[in-house]
């Protein structure tokens, strides 16, 4: 009675033994040098040689849109009883605007809503710029009020190196924009 | 999409062709992508293990673990790493070829959608244990995966806190992190491993483990690479530096270059619309959609089921279950069909003992037939189609409809019958077509190991071979009756006509796998 293992061996006669081994180890070489070749390979590119990278990046609740009023009597009479409070304070904050120059060029603008439903949360930018290595001037300027006008400066002169990390930061516990930057090799 | 889907079976055939000329049918790698992904899988959770047993889960600690491991000098720790990333990487291509050769075989339609649906997530989840497991190096690569991967994320509508930052400052990382990233690319591959139970639920003896020579292949192949080349970090973690080149894994970190080269929004766009465009695949019916011979599922006919549950262990997709009788015969059990699960291939008929043509009734019934196709019609067809035959060597070749049209071999002394699938006919059809005068009988079906309905030319060679119930019959004269596994090469089965035209052979079964015209004796 034929089995199985007969037909197999019948296609094995079609090439030599050795022959099929041969192919077998080319075949595993094949998928290993895949496998080897991506994974490293090839390199990518995210940077040119002579960039470095600035970061821009907060999360900054701006002030409310508007004061808090108080209530008329007749305002207060038209509200139920348990929402009868005398201010009346509005939570939407206004759109946080920040400009980056670098070297008295504009580099980035951006207007930012704050977040959440009542538009009460903080506003929150990341924004990644390769700009070229080298001595540069920044300049930063944010507006968080209803008006609009630019109450937060900081200007620096920094000196980035190729690959160098310039991170913009608000953190208004510290005093407004914080510059940060890794040392350099 | 008949169209292009016939030309990509096409490729796969002669693709799958080519690896048959290195490996035995049974071992050939192509035809057990999903089983030597899922020997990947294994390898990979093993040597986690071991790995994570050595790992400090901090954010000192971590970088320094990879490299004790990669400097170790004994090797081991080198075999260790470079086994867990490189079985990663294959699991991940070897995945998606499993994904590509299924597609080109149209394996999403019919009672294949639950495996081809249940298998798409998996494809996320194994993205995500790769990349957390690169994550842990805590290299640079990991930086620049986790920031590139935070950038991805904020692109979506999800929440108001910008994830990059928690990359931005030193300060801000911390060995909490550290451990959530392990929680992950722990949790994600059991949850892998769930999933893969649910995708191969609907198939019967599910092929999990690759053959040995595969298995000890692989892993000759991972280990000599784990040595050959060295899995390496790159440089620590460095939140003031970016590297203007870096190396990178494409197998899991191919969508971050993406991301650069289109925008984060795009890249969702583009995933979320392969992973729908691949969850619709089974529902899309084109208009040029070949009719298949069968499209109704098997019946069970009480009166003439025994219960002995061939049918049952025979199904490929576990459609008949046995259950317990609904009439009054002294058997405590019967077949019952799941309509939904039925592939309507026929094999079951094939496996049921009362589907012999040698029953006196005119209009014989099976225990379990398919309605498309009786076997009374079968029977008939055949004595019609012998008795049309002229000449002294009359051949009747029995031809599966999913492999090729075999239409072009019938000719004044040769008919030909279609089935669905090869092991769609009963084993005493054989011995019956002799007796009503054929010469010779031709079995032919997809090529060996490559069944469409995934276990047909198994059974059929058991069946064949006498080792699986129901059998030839010992007195039928094997030697008038070949068994061709040729796929679309028909040629292969012309030389079996014409082999079994030149005379009896002194052997038992002559048996002729793809195209080869060599006749086994």
């Amino acid at each position: 009675m034929r089995t199985w293992s007969d037909s197999e061996a019948a296609l094995a006669k079609a090439l030599p033994a050795p022959v099929r081994y041969a192919l077998q180890v080319l075949a595993y070489a094949a998928f290993a040098a895949v496998i080897g070749y991506f994974s490293t390979a090839p390199a990518y590119r995210q940077l040119a040689d002579n960039e470095a990278v600035v970061k821009l990046s907060f999360s900054h609740a701006a002030q409310l849109k508007q004061v808090c009023r108080e209530r008329s009597e007749s305002e207060l009479a038209k509200l139920a009883p348990n929402m009868r409070n005398k201010l009346d304070c509005p939570r939407e904050r206004a759109v946080v605007s920040v400009e980056l120059d670098m070297d008295d060029k504009p580099l980035y603008r951006i207007d930012t809503p704050p977040s959440g439903l009542s538009r009460d949360g903080a506003a929150t930018v990341y924004r990644r710029l390769a700009i070229p290595a080298g001595r540069h001037k920044f300049s930063a300027r944010l507006a968080d009020g209803a008006g609009g006008t630019f109450d937060h400066r900081r200007e620096a002169s920094i000196d980035l190196v190729p690959g160098q990390v310039l991170v913009v930061d608000f953190l208004s516990g510290s005093g407004g924009f914080v510059f940060t930057h890794g040392k350099p090799p | 999409m008949s169209t292009v889907l016939s030309a990509f079976r096409i490729a796969d055939e002669r693709l799958t062709g080519a690896f048959d000329y290195a490996f035995r049918p049974a071992d050939n790698p192509w035809r057990h992508l999903g089983a030597l992904a899922f020997l990947c899988l294994v390898i990979s959770v093993a040597s986690g293990i071991i790995a994570y047993t050595l790992y400090n889960i901090s954010v000192s600690g971590a970088y320094d673990s990879g490299l004790r491991l990669q400097n170790d000098p004994l090797l081991l720790g080198r075999l260790l790493r470079g086994l867990h990333r490189y079985a990663a990487d294959a699991f991940m291509l070897l995945s998606v070829l499993h994904l590509v050769r299924e597609a080109m075989r149209g394996h999403f339609r019919g009672v294949r959608w639950f495996s081809w649906l249940t298998g798409i997530p998996l494809l996320w989840m194994l993205w995500i244990a790769g990349i957390t497991g690169l994550w842990l190096l805590w290299d640079a690569r990991a930086l620049f995966s986790l920031t590139a991967t935070a950038e991805w994320l904020q692109a979506l509508p999800l929440s108001a806190d910008l994830l990059a930052r928690n990359f931005l400052t030193p300060g801000a990382l911390n060995d909490r992190f550290i451990s959530l990233i392990v929680f992950i690319h722990i949790g994600m591959p059991l949850l892998l491993l769930a999933a893969l139970w649910v995708h191969v639920q609907r198939v019967s003896l599910p092929r999990m483990w690759p053959p040995r020579a595969l298995t000890a292949g692989s892993l000759v192949m991972l280990s000599v690479l784990a040595l050959s080349l060295p899995a390496q970090s790159l440089g620590p973690v460095n939140t003031g530096r970016v590297a203007a080149r870096l190396s990178l894994d494409w197998f899991y970190l191919f969508p971050h270059p993406l991301v650069d080269w289109l925008s984060a929004s795009s890249v969702w766009l583009l995933a979320v619309l392969l992973t729908a465009t691949l969850a619709i695949l089974p529902w899309i019916r084109s208009p040029g959609s070949a009719a298949r011979l069968l499209s109704r599922a098997a019946r069970v006919d009480p009166a003439n089921c025994n219960g002995c549950s061939r049918c049952a262990a025979d199904c490929p997709f576990g459609a008949v279950v046995m259950i317990a009788r609904t009439d009054d015969r002294h058997h405590p059990r019967q077949a019952s069909v799941i309509d939904d699960l039925c592939a309507a291939c026929g094999i079951c008929v094939g496996a049921c003992p009362s589907s012999t043509p040698f029953r006196r009734s005119e209009d014989i019934v099976s225990g379990i037939e398919m309605p498309d196709a009786p076997i009374a019609v079968l029977r008939r067809e055949l004595q019609q189609k012998l008795g049309r035959l002229s000449g002294s060597e009359k051949i009747v070749v029995f031809a599966c409809r999913s492999a090729a049209n075999f239409a072009s071999l019938a000719d004044a002394s040769t008919a030909v019958i279609p089935l669905e699938c090869a092991a769609m006919l009963p084993p005493s059809f054989f011995d019956y077509a002799t007796r009503m005068g054929a010469t010779g009988a031709v079995i032919a079906g997809c090529r060996e190991a490559d069944c469409e309905y995934r276990l047909g030319d198994q059974w059929v060679r058991q069946r064949v071979a006498g080792v699986r119930e129901p059998r030839v019959r010992p007195a039928t004269r094997r030697d008038c009756i070949a068994v061709v596994w040729c796929g679309r090469e028909i040629d292969g089965v012309r030389a079996a006509i014409a082999t079994l035209r030149m005379g009896v052979r002194p052997n038992p079964v002559n048996t002729i796998t793809t195209n080869t015209t060599e006749v086994q004796s």
